[in-house]
């Protein structure tokens, strides 16, 4: 019955706060490697448990991106009258992303306070939680792309071989997600204000962004030039709305610069906020 | 090696795998644990919010205890084919030093060393997704727990058996009965043997027939486990299943020795504590003759 005879006791413990940052990082890394079935199945269960009692159930991945299309082209196009060209694929661009981006973000710090039943009983590494919940949007997020497929029914002379792009800006967006929701996930369980401050940051957030306007071309709601600009450049979301914008919107290749050097500082944001995490983690079963 | 702690190990004859048995683990470590302390920042405890921390900033706070140690200098070293009972009164530590034998908490202080697999009975329906059919379920905790997907995969069909749940097993678990889901959870939480056993009284579930398998279940368990920990305020077990006890007060080990002789020295102190209070009581009671 018993598996190895040759076990001995486990290696004295290295106290988490005198681990190096790195180090602590690299830990964390490699137990979302080492535990990715249990985040497959969390993963599953989120999708399972989203929609679950609602009438139409999982097309709600669709309507839903659609219908909050619908509601910014009334306020945009009929209130206040500054729609630009095809603007329903031009929102389109920013409302599918930032869904997935204010859902994810949300669910991603939320996921510690969530189970913190689950975290007073069982020995498991708890970085699984804001990764799944990340990974989870992910998938709503490539369901949502058949919504853009029927949007483009209408502006059929928009779509370019461009649009195969997308994967590759959401590749970066994950990333940039996935570094924010592991830092606040951990923050959340010694604050509760987090989540709440968060909702309005992220709605400000939103119409800061290139969204409903854009930076680009003719169209640019803040012409070149304007002292304002450089400010809204330093928006990761500028950068990443503007790429999805040109490869839906039929302008061609994104900002390729743009995106490899925020990847890379996402990259570091997420090697950091690994470490914070790893960093906290032993506190969790304390203070929950 | 062997320095300390060890009591004359007075052979008990319901002890599991006598220790002075010729098994070539028996005297091998199962359990050490050096000057472990735990302890709790009492500020930030259960759903602070900015704004209820601020008095501590402002001074208000201040004379309220930031701190409060759980366990202190707690050191003992079990052996394989040992069974410990811990005990002592509602607030001493016990269940914090189970946690942290679980490795659920960290030390804050010491050191905890433990031999191959640890499980505790902690953990009946914890992390169920009611979504989840009770067959995912099982996957899903068992992914929680680390257990090897390929070693679920062989015990699952005992388990199912073990919860007797019938077709509900492919049903989501929001549509069980209490009691299902609590059958559920128990299969999975006693169907891995582990190394060493954490038991927290969790003893009874379900109805009449369920309590008496799943008690029948768990005496398999105590007697198939390397090294067991028990917390239990059912004194009477304590005799029964386990050949060593301590007694934790308000933090620290008390005494270490053999059962009788510790739930002795309890009951004792409890009496004295329960006289020392009623004397407390008549003291400041206003009526002659309290």
């Amino acid at each position: 019955m018993t598996s190895t005879p040759s076990e001995a006791l486990s290696p004295p413990r290295v106290p988490t706060n005198r681990q190096r940052p790195l180090a602590l990082a690299a830990q964390g890394f490699r137990e979302l490697l080492d535990r990715r079935r249990l985040i497959r199945y969390l993963v599953g269960a989120d999708l399972k448990r989203t929609h679950a009692d609602t009438i139409f159930g999982q097309l709600w991945w669709i309507i839903d991106p659609l219908l909050q299309m619908a509601v910014y082209v009334v306020l945009v196009s009929v209130i206040f009258q500054r729609a630009t060209p095809d603007y329903p694929l031009f929102l389109f661009a920013a409302v599918l992303p930032w869904k997935w981006f204010s859902t994810t973000l949300n669910d991603a710090t939320q996921s510690v306070v969530n189970r913190q039943s689950l975290i007073r009983q069982i020995q498991f590494p708890k970085i699984v939680l804001p990764m799944a919940a990340v990974t989870a949007g992910t998938v709503s997020f490539a369901i949502g792309l058949i919504a853009l497929g029927i949007v483009y029914l209408f502006f059929l002379h928009r779509l370019t071989p461009w649009v195969l792009v997308i994967p590759i800006i959401a590749a970066v967006q994950y990333v940039f997600t996935l570094a924010l929701g592991i830092a606040l996930g951990a923050l959340n369980a010694f604050y509760r204000d987090v989540s709440n401050v968060l909702r309005h940051v992220v709605r400000l957030w939103f119409y800061l962004s290139p969204g409903l306007w854009t930076l680009q071309g003719e169209h640019a709601f803040v012409p070149e030039g304007h002292w304002a600009r450089p400010i809204l450049l330093l928006n990761p979301f500028a950068h990443l709305f503007e790429s999805y914008r040109s490869v839906t919107w039929g302008m061609g290749p994104p900002d390729w610069l743009a995106l490899v050097v925020l990847l890379l500082l996402s990259l570091v944001l997420l090697a950091a906020a690994v470490a914070l995490f790893k960093r906290v983690e032993p506190a969790f079963a304390r203070i929950l | 090696m062997t320095a300390t702690t060890d009591p004359p190990a007075p052979s008990v004859p319901d002890a599991p795998t006598a220790a002075a048995g010729p098994d070539a683990r028996a005297g091998d470590p199962a359990i050490e644990v050096r000057d472990l302390g735990i302890r709790y920042n009492l500020r930030l405890t259960r759903r602070t919010t900015i704004k209820s921390s601020l008095p501590s900033f402002f001074g208000r706070g201040e004379d309220a205890p930031r701190h409060f140690w759980a366990l202190r200098h707690v050191s003992f070293r079990l052996e394989h084919g040992e069974s410990l009972a811990v005990i002592g009164p509602n607030g001493a530590g016990k269940s914090t030093l189970l946690l942290a034998l679980a490795g659920i908490l960290e030390p804050t202080e010491g050191d905890i060393r433990t031999f191959g697999r640890v499980s505790t009975l902690l953990t009946l329906g914890a992390g169920f997704e009611q979504e989840l059919s009770g067959r995912d379920n099982i996957d899903l905790v068992a992914a929680f727990l680390g257990i090897d997907h390929r070693e679920m995969a062989a015990i699952t069909p005992s388990i199912v058996e073990f919860a007797d749940i019938g077709p509900f097993i492919d049903a989501p678990v929001k549509t069980y009965s209490t009691g299902m889901k609590a059958r559920l959870g128990f299969a999975i939480a006693t169907a891995i043997t582990p190394d060493i056993l954490l038991l927290d009284e969790v003893l009874g579930t379900g109805d009449q027939t369920f309590r008496a398998r799943s008690q029948a279940r768990v005496r398999e368990l105590i007697e198939k486990a390397k090294a067991i920990v028990l917390v239990t305020h059912d004194l009477t077990f304590v005799s029964e299943f386990c050949n060593r006890a301590l007694l934790v007060e308000r933090g620290q080990i008390i005494r270490e020795g053999a059962p009788a002789e510790i739930v002795k020295l309890y009951r004792d102190r409890v009496n004295e504590l329960k006289l020392l209070a009623e004397a407390e009581a008549g003291r400041f009671a206003l009526m002659p003759g309290g």
